[in-house]
């Protein structure tokens, strides 16, 4: 009976050895260890032998039918993963992610700005928020009585200290550590008292300068519209109108083909088909004089732009305060 | 600045169509803000004849008209009362539409049919006038259209005006710059005076006693006027430039305000003491009642109008209540001056009241034009209230204005824009200014601007006009060479590494106001001395909850954290990089970069392959671990050393390295979460970006890879609650000294296996040394050392189990 059980063992193994399909181990699973199964008929003539005999058989033929069985489960392991394997991957399943995070837009806006003048050369550099009268107005050639003041509502610390309302304190604060040439943007966070639809009392912008011998209108105009161009779309039309501003002579407004209906005329180009995106101008003489350059040896230009506008026209968000609000469903989308 | 375009036709030629004009004056920096059409919609009005006037039969304030419009008689009902039999009205029959959209229909008013209504002015858009029906002059035809008939058709062009350029703030100032842009010249307007005998000397006198502030005064008389309703087309002008119609002579001034930009003011001459007009300073403390019934307090700095015992005006800005023009005047005296800019601003600053005239004084109006506006004013006060002017005019005028000269060097013009002008056509264009050019050589221009170009002072205003003119279209685009000199700010490059780190991360970066409620120092538990609490305050703030400079990003990001909260997103990693102001001692604050970061919710949400799992202290310490890993700031000092702003005393830690603080983490304290109103627990991640980047490493110095093997042995150590982790770790540190290669915790056990006061420290290390292969003897001579110094200096012990000491 040893014996028969042992090559009962082995045939079992050898023939499972051969088994591929899930309906094949079935068989076999009943015809060796299934209620009339090979061995379970042999376990059942046990009682048949000696006592002698009895218990090594027994435990032989338990030893089998765990041997079995075990190799049973693995086979049938392997079978299902292979099924699992061949036919259940579901690859719409989510992926595992990593969370992923964003820059806040206007600091995307900045950047972008400033990648573009810095690979033209300028350098960036950042200064002061809170900020003297006299580099907010007074140096830019705008005295305490004058009235471009009124252009520009301001946030007052003291009689002398401000909260700047522009980047242009930046030309000044350059212009008096160095001597030309000066190629500078400074981006930053700029004040002034209002607030609505288009306007937060803090807001930012980037101002540009460039000083050195020869420096002309053109040049302004071909900087710029190469800024433009890299900004928007290379084949964006741009124009240059006079504007006002007391530290620039001549200045000039740039407008930029109004990108939502390519300067056909709509609401948020007041059907003008153009939209103001930049305030420039070649640097006053005066300014010159104040940071003592001398303005008959050398000449420039300087420039600024609300980085919110931008931000705004490029990615049609049409309330400025989404910005500082910081909803993170706003966030996300940038 | 609003104007009529027949207005400007009157001074200058135009043939374009209004958007091309509009285009012309924004390409030369008078920007067209907005194009608007008037009278429109009007020619379906007829203008008809009243034949009779009936009593309603049923309703005492209703009267039913008969009216001929040239082709029929219709009967409409009617309600006004400024009616009479034989007047023209307009007449709306029944399918128009007028300007507001509203339809005219046939109806019955109280069973009388209406065949169409008769029109006020403002139910047409032409003014804001609802006394009554409008009355049409009796020279036109019954039927004619009434938008022909009182050419009604027009464009009202609103510009917007650069401070520099106030000469531009009147119809003449428009029209002049049309003129030069389209190669036209200007027609001045009419004035034609016809004087009575008697000389207005003998009727008036003018004193100026401050001629610094006024050094213009001229005034002229008119007698016998009867003060009534301006005419109709002066009202409609008015009307589209905005200002609203009083009296024909109030309308009359304000006409030639907004026609010549001259400020005038006119006085009911019999209310003035003394027939005299002084103009002198105010005195301290002095009370004065303007047109609009202010009582308002002076001072010495202020400049007055008076007559010969009181103040009569304030000078450049506003008239008095008692000297006004009334009803019953019957002779007004007509001031029109010139007043120092600068005293004027400052005064209408002072007193917060600004008006069409302060507007256009605290600039600088024409001061060469003062008497040609008295006259137009005198001659249109005898045209429309009827009167006799006195012979002559007073003009106080004892320095009078001359140009100043201006050196222009065609060279320089041409270098500053890149151009390539000839000196003719310099001259051509200035010229068409009005300005006086003498050709002193080829290249050398001197250049007299006229008064009322009070822009015009040097040579870079004379190029910007060259500029303009040519049009800034038409200057050749360049590229500057650019020299670089200068080097980014050196924060920027780190700043950018930092947020680029965090953004990885999974961070959202936000940005909030740098103002906050000074209210946020008591939330945070800031301490009286802190500087976190010496804010710099806003004088004129636009709330108080935006009324200090932040001394924390801490307010920010909570206040965040919380909107985001209410509004269901719960889970969340934000961070800010931005200033904080530090109030000094110098005048202007220390400005301080600092990276605050807070997390709060779930870590990870549930996923189909994980748990979800809340945010613990442990989390945002790792994030100040790698932020710091990253810049080379290697094995920081998390340690407890003081209550923290905003953290919670029992949950918060100080990051230091080499002695310095640079930083701290923590759980939001139940204070600062009640305070911002944030439900859920957060945690808060601060770095002094200025105290830790002196140590920030931006050259990585390379060390040689491993040669030899290493060895790693666990241990489990059971230790009091108490101690701290980082103590174990100085002991291993200090016994194996550099044969250790890493430490790690990989499990930390407090629970029945153990004693209650006690935690069991499962540690990882691995053993390397860099000149040799380390023998199995070597390591576990060094191994047991640790153990036994363990055991000596804090009591630890190893924990029995499968981990024990076994690799």
């Amino acid at each position: 009976m040893k014996d028969e059980l042992l090559e009962l063992k082995t045939r079992a193994l050898e023939e499972l050895k051969s088994v591929t399909e899930n309906p094949q181990l079935e068989e076999w699973r009943k015809r060796y260890l299934g209620r009339r199964g090979h061995l379970t008929l042999l376990l059942k003539r046990l009682p048949e032998l000696s006592k002698g005999e009895r218990p090594p058989i027994g435990k032989l033929a338990n030893e089998a039918k765990e041997e079995l069985s075990r190799e049973f489960q693995s086979k049938l392991d392997s079978l299902s993963a292979r099924e699992e394997d061949e036919s259940f991957l579901d690859v719409t399943l989510p992926g595992r992610r990593t969370p992923r995070g964003h820059w806040h837009p206007i600091t995307q806006t900045t950047e972008q700005i400033c990648a573009i003048f810095s690979r033209l050369g300028f350098a960036v550099v950042e200064g002061p928020e809170v900020e003297l009268d006299y580099y907010n107005f007074e140096a830019l050639n705008m005295p305490k009585d004058h009235p471009a003041r009124d252009m520009q509502d301001t946030f007052y610390i003291s009689d002398n200290v401000v909260l700047r309302t522009h980047t242009s304190p930046m030309q000044i604060r350059v212009m008096e550590k160095q001597l030309p040439p000066v190629s500078i943007v400074a981006p930053g966070k700029v004040y002034r008292p209002d607030s609505d639809i288009s306007h937060t009392p803090m807001f930012h912008q980037v101002e540009g300068l460039l000083v050195d011998k020869g420096v002309s209108f053109g040049d302004l105009k071909g900087t710029l519209t190469t800024f433009v161009h890299q900004m928007f779309d290379p084949d964006t039309k741009l124009r240059f109108r006079p504007g006002f501003f007391p530290f620039t002579e001549p200045s000039a407004e740039v407008d930029i083909q109004c990108v939502i209906c390519k300067g056909e005329g709509c609401r948020t180009c007041s059907y003008t088909g153009w939209l103001e995106i930049l305030g420039s101008g070649m640097v006053d003489p005066e300014v010159f004089k104040i940071v003592g350059y001398d303005p008959e040896d050398i000449s420039g230009f300087a420039f600024g732009m609300g980085v919110e506008r931008i931000a705004m026209l490029k990615s049609g968000v049409d309330d400025i305060r989404l910005f500082f609000e910081n909803d993170i469903r706003f966030l996300r989308q940038f | 600045m609003r104007v009529g375009l027949n207005w400007l036709k009157e001074f200058v030629d135009i043939h374009q169509t209004p958007a091309e004009v509009a285009e012309v004056l924004t390409m030369a920096g008078l920007e067209v803000e907005g194009l608007e059409r008037k009278g429109q919609n009007l020619s379906d009005v007829t203008v008809s004849r009243i034949l009779d006037i009936k009593p309603h039969p049923r309703a005492d304030r209703l009267s039913i008209c008969q009216l001929a419009t040239g082709r029929q008689e219709v009967s409409v009902v009617c309600g006004a009362l400024n009616i009479s039999k034989g007047d023209l009205v307009p007449l709306a029959l029944p399918g128009t539409r007028l300007p507001d959209g509203t339809p005219i229909k046939e109806s019955r008013i109280r069973g009388e049919v209406s065949h169409g209504m008769l029109l006020a002015e403002d139910e047409m858009g032409l003014t804001d006038d609802h006394s009554g029906i409008m009355i049409l002059p009796d020279d036109l035809t019954p039927g004619q259209s009434l938008s022909e008939a009182m050419d009604l058709e027009d464009w009202v062009l609103e510009v917007t005006l650069t401070p520099n350029r106030i000469d531009c703030a009147s119809v003449l100032g428009i029209a002049r710059e049309i003129a030069a842009l389209t190669n036209k010249t200007t027609t001045m307007p009419e004035v034609h005076i016809e004087e009575s005998t008697a000389p207005i000397e003998d009727l008036a006198s003018v004193t100026v006693l401050d001629t610094h502030g006024c050094p213009r005064y001229t005034a002229g008389l008119v007698d016998q006027v009867k003060i009534g309703p301006s005419p109709f087309w002066m009202r409609y002008r008015l009307h589209m430039s905005g200002i609203r119609a009083i009296n024909n002579v109030v309308d009359i001034t304000n006409y030639v305000l907004m026609e010549l930009g001259q400020p005038l003011h006119a006085f009911d001459y019999h209310r003035l003491a003394g027939r005299k007009i002084v103009v002198k300073r105010a005195e301290n403390g002095q009370a004065f009642t303007t047109l609009d019934g202010q009582l308002r307090e002076l001072d010495d700095q202020t400049l007055m109008i008076c007559d010969g015992e009181r103040a009569v005006a304030l000078a450049g800005i506003m008239g008095g209540l008692n000297s006004e023009i009334t009803p019953d005047s019957t002779t007004v005296l007509v001031e029109s001056a010139y007043f120092d800019p600068i005293m004027i601003r400052r005064a209408s600053k002072r007193l917060s009241l600004s008006t069409e005239a302060s507007y256009r004084f605290e600039r600088g109006i024409d001061i060469g034009g003062v008497d040609r506006a008295l006259r137009r004013s005198l001659m249109l006060i005898a045209q429309l209230a009827g009167g006799s002017i006195a012979k002559g005019i007073i003009d106080c005028y004892p320095g009078p204005w001359s140009a100043p000269r201006i050196m222009l060097r065609v060279e320089r013009a041409n270098e500053v824009l890149g151009t390539n002008i000839g000196t003719r056509e310099i001259i051509h264009h200035l010229s068409s200014l009005g300005m006086t050019v003498t050709e002193l050589d080829q290249s050398h221009l001197e250049v007299r601007p006229p008064s009322f170009r009070v822009d015009i002072t040097r040579e870079a205003d004379l190029i910007e006009e060259v500029a303009r003119l040519i049009g800034y279209d038409n200057i050749p685009v360049t590229l500057p060479a650019i020299r670089s000199t200068e080097e980014d700010t050196p924060e920027l490059a780190l700043r950018d590494r930092i947020k680029a780190l965090l953004v990885g991360m999974g961070f959202l970066e936000i940005v909030t106001y740098s103002f906050i409620s000074p209210q946020s120092a008591e939330i945070l538990g800031v301490q009286g001395h802190s500087h976190l609490r010496s804010f710099v305050r806003l004088r004129n703030p636009l709330s108080r909850d935006q009324s200090v400079m932040r001394t924390s990003l801490i307010p920010g990001l909570v206040s965040t954290a919380r909107l985001n909260s209410l509004r269901g997103q719960n889970d969340m990693r934000i961070f800010e990089w931005g200033k904080i102001y530090l109030k000094g001692d110098g005048e202007l604050p220390r400005e301080k970069q600092v990276l605050t970061a807070l997390i709060s919710g779930m870590v990870s949400s549930q996923e189909w392959y994980r748990m979800p799992r809340e945010v613990d202290f442990f989390d945002i310490k790792g994030i100040a671990e790698d932020i710091l890993d990253v810049l080379g700031i290697e094995e920081p000092e998390f340690k407890r050393n003081g209550p923290k702003e905003g953290l919670d005393p029992d949950e918060y830690a100080g990051i230091f390295y080499s002695a310095s603080e640079i930083g701290s983490i923590g759980k939001v304290s139940r204070n600062t979460m009640e305070g911002f109103g944030l439900q859920r627990d957060a945690y808060l991640l601060e770095l002094d970006i200025e105290a830790l980047s002196p140590f920030v490493k931006s050259v990585r110095e390379f060390k040689p890879l491993a040669k030899f093997p290493s060895v790693t042995r666990d241990i489990s150590i059971v230790v009091n609650r108490s101690i701290e982790t980082a103590t174990l770790l100085d002991i291993v540190k200090g016994m194996g000294k550099e044969l250790i290669e890493s430490v790690n915790i990989f499990d930390v056990y407090q629970g029945k296996q153990i004693g209650k006061e006690e935690k069991a420290l499962a540690i990882r290390i691995d053993y390397r040394s860099r000149q040799r292969t380390l023998t199995d003897e070597e390591v576990n001579r060094i191994h047991e050392g640790i153990i036994e110094e363990i055991r000596r200096r804090i009591g630890g012990r190893l924990r029995e189990g499968p981990r024990n000491g076994t690799p």
